[in-house]
């Protein structure tokens, strides 16, 4: 049997196998041809023919791409689907929303036939899909852009997006082409291991762009992403929507899917709970959707909370714990700040604005090139990560699951994994299961089990284990970088109200977020950093959203003409 | 839970060995009196010895295949220390240095390098068992006869008896308590599960990580020259050749004692169970008189089947996905027939 | 020069094989022939099948400790085929076909039963070793006809014909690795397992062929062990694996997958043989071979990771390149694109 024939005539090609048993034609649409071949022998199904965007008939809401009936998947006993239905047309961009185990995840991998659903339907474009795997989902014009970049580090950034497409000059041409039309500048040649976080999670978008889709699942593509490359990649989800393409936009970032989407869905605990045209609902609706019981108390006042934590400080109220004097380092300059003890002060900015690497450096992670830091009144410049966190500086990371928690590990051993190694040669135990249980019960965090692995617990639930952790350790300078990433909205509140009362106990507080609410709901003082270097200070009434983001983008008018 | 699994698997390997010894006993009586049972044990326990350290660098995520290589020129240098005067337990003073400052080197290397363990320690296994066959040659010392002549006091070492068992055995009985308290019930033991599931976390947890795989490594080291100095004893000779073959079972009774060759899970009971279980395979199907070539065929196959069934049972969730998935494909081919 | 060592290993152990024979053509002029390098490549030939195909296992991020059992099995095969009376052809075909279904059981309890590849293949070395004592029941196997000998002797400008046959099955796994799709799904699974699976390659149909493909080669390395020597020792194979390893390594094949060449394991496990037979060359005494390699071993290692560290030093310096300038040089910075006032900003939050 002779494997295989390529035709490239201008728009389509067809991939066969000759001496197939039969050939049987298959019309999706009126302008495209699917041909399926099937041996007696091997039963491959082998689709042919390439969605060509821009040649199809003009794009009509009528069509549907995507269609989910009843669809329901299990995992080790544990529903994850119930009955979910779907619908995804021509020319139309679908947002998805929900929580951390909502379900998006594993709807998405179902379309894109990552997974085989357990019950129901999946017809894309008219025709029932009984066996899917990757490949047949490529083939249908189905392409998933992963929430992580899944690039390989080893290959060049063009091999990484041309992956078993064919090089010819006229694929590198709409290579270049789409690469401007997302006004980016990649280096083609580079190793994708070079690549910043924001650029992988581009080149995975250029993956899907390249390849023609059909369908696009975008998963919480803007995650990384500034505001400006944010506004380029809708200019081209606009420009495939016209084309005919149907979008899946994935995001928990509600402003931007009024900004973009046409109909929204919000899932909550495998169902769906929001099924609407983006013109019928507000945000509220949409947020309560997604979390029915939060209380959206935005008030500031004082907490009547009270925490069992024993915390103590060597600090008095308004002593300065942490000064930082012209402190230059790997992605910052010239800062210049104080903490006092009881205060919180936010620290506001754009991803890649530098903050994370300042707070890595203040606790010891980084160098510095230049400056000082001070701790009370010494000077802590020269000591290592351990000694600084000896002393009661404590670092709590942006990303909980890959620095912050032992995903595979015990409550109690998370919890005490900062200050294990203070208290002599051996463990002890019993002290250990006492210590979290005051935790669990001081923080309301919800187990099912006594002693169980970090891994099971809900987003919110493992970030109040990263806090009881960090507590541990007796702070007396606490900085916590995004505090309520991936946490929902109800757990959300309960963790301002920690942080609070965190600080009341005289703990310096420093929370870093890019949620401009989250900062001017908490902070006593707000810093904004944009590009490495300070952008300006707002403290007490003056914190606002509106004062903050002036400043952010505002400031910046000034510099670039001095 | 994990802990309970592992408790559960342990039981699973005593009910495995209790099972073993009996059917070997069904067929070969004298298997079944103590005296075998106990004296058999200084033909394996060796293996045992240097499994047990081995197990706190796997759950560490690190490798050691260099251990054989270390047994070899601990061998080899207590001949050569010997030869050269000292008393003999300044030799084994020396020696055990020697085994430690081996394992130092691994752990350093590695850390300095960040490169893979498996690799480096490849490198030094090359390297102490040169050393080892360059002492031995350059002390004159052909392959197999060694360094010999020693005292009766030393290879009365490796026969004697301590609380009637075999000294070999009780050294493996004490090393058990040992390590079992540092990696289950200490500080660097927790340390060292917490490396092992995620290193860049414990970095931001302020876990000291260069000191924890030191003393991992040196414990290998250690170990290795024990077990060297034991075979010496028992032998009579110092050979550079010795050790060589304790590297696979060595890493199989690690593996089947529940570890996870990742890294992040394991126990010193495990692997001590799972030694015992190996040793007495092999030395049962002496008894019985089966041939001595089928032994490693029937650990390998043992290794094998024991791990597949683990990962059956721990994946059982994708297999069943794939599995509907093929099951689909097979129903799609015959409706379009 | 450290980008060049970086990214040229190939060459980089070229140079150091022409530096190596330079040097022993120093020591002795008799040696500055070019038969010096043909009867390393003769030595070389079994360790060099062996990290062939090591090479391709690595790649797709997997480790194979069994090969050196595979090859014994095989040689055994090989044997008792030709004793048996098998013409020449079918008794290869018989060792060829045990070596890749060697490598196909190993590839099954990899990619299928998803076992470490590490534990899988050390359950298979004593169970292929097993199997092979099991065959001869512990015996060497001699009197092998002449036919299977002649093989390595036969010559054709100083290389034998087996020798020939490496150099095309290299030139071959070279092409088929760089440019075909199939073989570039190897780098792909080694690479990123989970993306090359979303990618729509077949990540596990991929890994047990590159076991299969291993398989082979050990069986083709048993069989060219088999002619060289004459006879089948008890022993055959025992120890090679790691050896293959090392020689991939040095070659630049990474254990971490994704990494390395064909080429480059081909030039490792020469250089390895060539280290060796210099040592005989020099009349060293036996006993430095392995203490010298180590040290080679060692010394490529500790560059490599060192090199590895630097490098990733730079590219986060160069990063950073424009916080390291003092505060005087403020106004020297460039203006960025991406400063510029974002213009949809109607939501209230900042990304």
């Amino acid at each position: 049997m002779i494997v295989g024939m390529f035709f490239n005539n201008s728009h389509n090609y067809y991939h066969f196998v000759t001496g197939a048993q039969e050939i049987t034609k298959y019309n999706a649409y009126d302008s495209e041809q699917l041909i399926i071949q099937k041996t007696n022998v091997h039963n491959r199904v082998v689709f042919g023919g390439k969605m060509d965007v821009s040649s199809s008939t003009t794009p009509s809401p009528d069509r549907e791409l995507v269609r989910v009936q009843s669809v329901s998947k299990q995992f080790s006993g544990v529903e994850i689907l119930k009955d979910i239905n779907f619908l995804l047309r021509e020319g139309q961009v679908h947002a998805l929303l929900g929580g951390n185990g909502a379900g998006k995840s594993t709807l998405m991998k179902i379309i894109a036939g990552l997974l085989q659903p357990d019950g129901g339907e999946i017809t894309i474009r008219g025709k029932a899909i009984k066996h899917f795997s990757p490949s047949t989902a490529h083939k249908l014009g189905i392409y998933l852009v992963p929430q992580e970049p899944l690039l390989f580090p080893n290959l060049s950034v063009r091999e990484n997006i041309l992956f078993h497409l064919p090089k010819t000059q006229e694929m590198e041409l709409k290579l270049t082409q789409t690469l401007q039309a997302l006004n980016c500048s990649l280096d083609l040649d580079s190793q994708a291991n070079t690549l910043e976080v924001a650029d992988q999670q581009i080149v995975e978008i250029m993956r899907g762009l390249i390849r023609d889709s059909k369908v696009l699942i975008l998963d919480e593509p803007t995650a990384s992403l500034t505001p400006k490359e944010t506004q380029h990649l809708f200019a081209q989800m606009r420009k495939l929507k016209a084309a005919g393409v149907g979008l899946i936009f994935i995001s928990h970032k509600i402003p931007e899917i009024f900004e973009i989407a046409d109909n929204v869905t919000v899932m909550r605990d495998g169902c769906i709970a929001l099924n609407e045209p983006i013109h019928a609902v507000n945000s509220n609706q949409v947020i309560s959707a997604i979390a029915p019981q939060c209380k959206i108390d935005r008030s500031k006042q004082e907490n009547g909370k009270s925490y069992d934590f024993q915390l103590t400080t060597q600090f008095h109220t308004a002593d300065v714990v942490l000064s930082v004097d012209n402190l230059t380092g790997e992605g910052f300059k010239n800062i210049s700040l104080e903490v006092k003890a009881g205060q919180i002060l936010g620290l506001a900015g754009v991803v890649g604005a530098g903050r994370t690497e300042l707070a890595e450096t203040i606790c010891g992670i980084r160098k510095p090139y230049n400056g000082h830091i001070q701790f009370g009144s010494q000077e802590i410049s020269k000591l290592t990560f351990s000694e600084r966190l000896q002393k009661g500086i404590v670092y709590l990371p942006e990303d909980r699951q890959s620095s912050g928690l032992f995903l595979d590990a015990p409550l109690s051993w998370n919890v005490r994994s900062m200050v294990h190694n203070r208290f002599g040669f051996w463990l002890k135990s019993p002290l250990e299961l006492k210590r979290l249980n005051s935790y669990i019960d001081a923080m309301a965090i919800r187990t099912t089990e006594k002693d169980q692995l970090v891994r099971t617990l809900s987003g919110g639930n493992q970030q109040k284990v990263l806090i009881a952790k960090c507590l541990e350790a007796t702070p007396q300078l606490l900085i916590i970088d995004e505090p309520t990433r991936g946490v929902d909205v109800s757990a959300r509140y309960e963790i301002y109200e920690i942080i609070r009362f965190i600080a009341s106990k005289n703990v310096a507080v420093v929370v870093i977020s890019s949620d401009l609410d989250e900062v001017e709901l908490l902070s006593d003082i707000v810093f904004v950093l944009h590009q490495g270097e300070q952008s300006g200070q707002l403290v007490g009434e003056k914190i606002s959203v509106e004062n903050i983001m002036n400043i952010a983008f505002g400031g910046d008018k000034e510099t670039n003409h001095a | 839970m994990k802990l309970r699994q592992l408790a559960n698997w342990e039981g699973a390997l005593a009910g495995l060995i209790v099972v073993e010894i009996l059917i070997f006993g069904a067929i070969n009586p004298s298997m079944l009196s103590l005296n075998v049972l106990l004296y058999s044990t200084s033909d394996f326990i060796y293996i045992g010895i240097v499994a047990l350290p081995l197990t706190l660098v796997i759950v560490s995520g690190g490798m050691d295949i260099s251990l054989g290589s270390t047994i070899g020129l601990s061998a080899i240098a207590m001949g050569v220390l010997f030869k050269l005067g000292l008393p003999i337990e300044l030799c084994m003073f020396l020696t055990i240095c020697i085994g430690a400052l081996c394992g130092l080197i691994n752990a350093l290397l590695i850390i300095y390098t960040g490169v893979n363990p498996l690799v480096i320690t490849l490198g030094t296994m090359y390297l102490y068992g040169g050393s080892a066959l360059l002492l031995s040659g350059m002390s004159g010392a052909t392959g197999y006869e060694g360094i010999g002549g020693f005292p009766n006091s030393f290879t009365d070492i490796a026969n004697g008896m301590v609380f009637g068992l075999p000294f070999p055995l009780f050294l493996f009985i004490v090393a058990i308590g040992l390590l079992a308290m540092i990696l289950h019930r200490s500080a660097i033991g927790r340390n060292l599960f917490l490396i092992g599931q995620n290193d860049r976390v414990a970095k931001y947890s302020g876990i000291p990580i260069t000191s924890t795989l030191c003393f991992a490594y040196s414990m290998v080291g250690i170990c290795a020259a024990i077990s060297g100095i034991l075979l010496v004893s028992y032998f009579g000779s110092a050979r550079s050749d010795l050790g060589i073959s304790f590297l696979m079972p060595a890493i199989t009774a690690v593996v089947l004692g529940g570890a996870n060759i990742y890294g992040g899970a394991g126990s010193i009971f495990g692997t001590a169970l799972a030694a015992l279980l190996v040793g007495y395979m092999q030395q049962g199907l002496q008894m019985v008189g089966v041939p001595n070539q089928i032994s490693s065929a029937l650990s390998g196959g043992l290794l094998i089947i024991v791990v597949v069934a683990r990962s059956i049972v721990s994946h059982r969730d994708v297999l069943l996905d794939k599995w509907s998935r093929i099951l689909s494909t097979y129903q799609l081919a015959k409706e379009t027939k | 020069m450290l980008s060049f060592i970086k990214n040229n290993r190939e060459s980089t152990v070229l140079i150091a094989i022409l530096i190596l024979f330079l040097f022993i053509s120093l020591a002795d002029s008799n040696y500055f022939h070019i038969q010096t390098l043909t009867m390393v490549f003769s030595s070389a030939q079994v360790l060099i099948l062996l990290a062939i195909g090591a090479s391709m296992v690595m790649l797709t991020r997997n480790i194979d400790v069994s090969v050196g059992s595979t090859m014994g099995l095989s040689a055994v095969a090989v044997a008792t085929a030709l004793n048996a009376g098998f013409p020449l052809p079918i008794a290869v075909l018989i060792a060829l076909c045990v070596g890749a279904a060697c490598g196909f059981l190993n590839g099954v309890l990899v990619a299928i039963g998803k076992i470490p590849a590490i534990v899988a293949t050390l359950g298979t070395l004593g169970l292929f070793r097993g199997l092979m004592l099991l065959w001869t029941g512990g015996k060497w196997i001699e009197g092998l006809p002449n036919s299977i000998k002649n093989l390595s002797s036969s010559d054709f400008l100083g290389i034998s014909y087996f020798g020939w046959i490496i150099v095309l099955i290299t030139a071959g796994f070279a092409f088929m690795l760089t440019k075909t799709h199939f073989g570039r799904n190897f780098y792909a699974v080694g690479d990123n397992l989970q993306g090359a699976r979303q990618l729509g390659v077949k990540v596990d149909m991929t890994r047990i062929i590159a076991f299969t493909l291993n398989g082979t080669m050990a069986a083709m390395a048993g069989i060219v062990f088999t002619s060289q020597i004459g006879f089948v020792p008890n022993t055959t194979g025992n120890g090679l694996e790691m050896k293959a390893i090392a020689a991939c390594v040095l070659g630049g094949v990474s254990l971490l997958g994704g990494v390395g060449t064909v080429i480059g394991a081909v030039l490792g496990a020469f250089f390895l043989t060539q280290i060796d037979s210099v040592l005989v060359l020099m009349r060293l005494p036996a006993w430095w071979n392995d203490f010298i390699a180590g040290l080679v071993l060692l010394s490529v290692l500790v560059f490599d990771g060192r090199l590895r560290i630097s490098i990733e030093k730079a590219i986060k310096a160069q990063r950073y390149a424009r916080f390291r300038a003092d505060a005087t040089n403020e106004n020297d910075d460039k203006p960025e694109s991406s400063s510029s006032i974002s213009t949809g900003a109607k939501g209230r939050e900042l990304l």
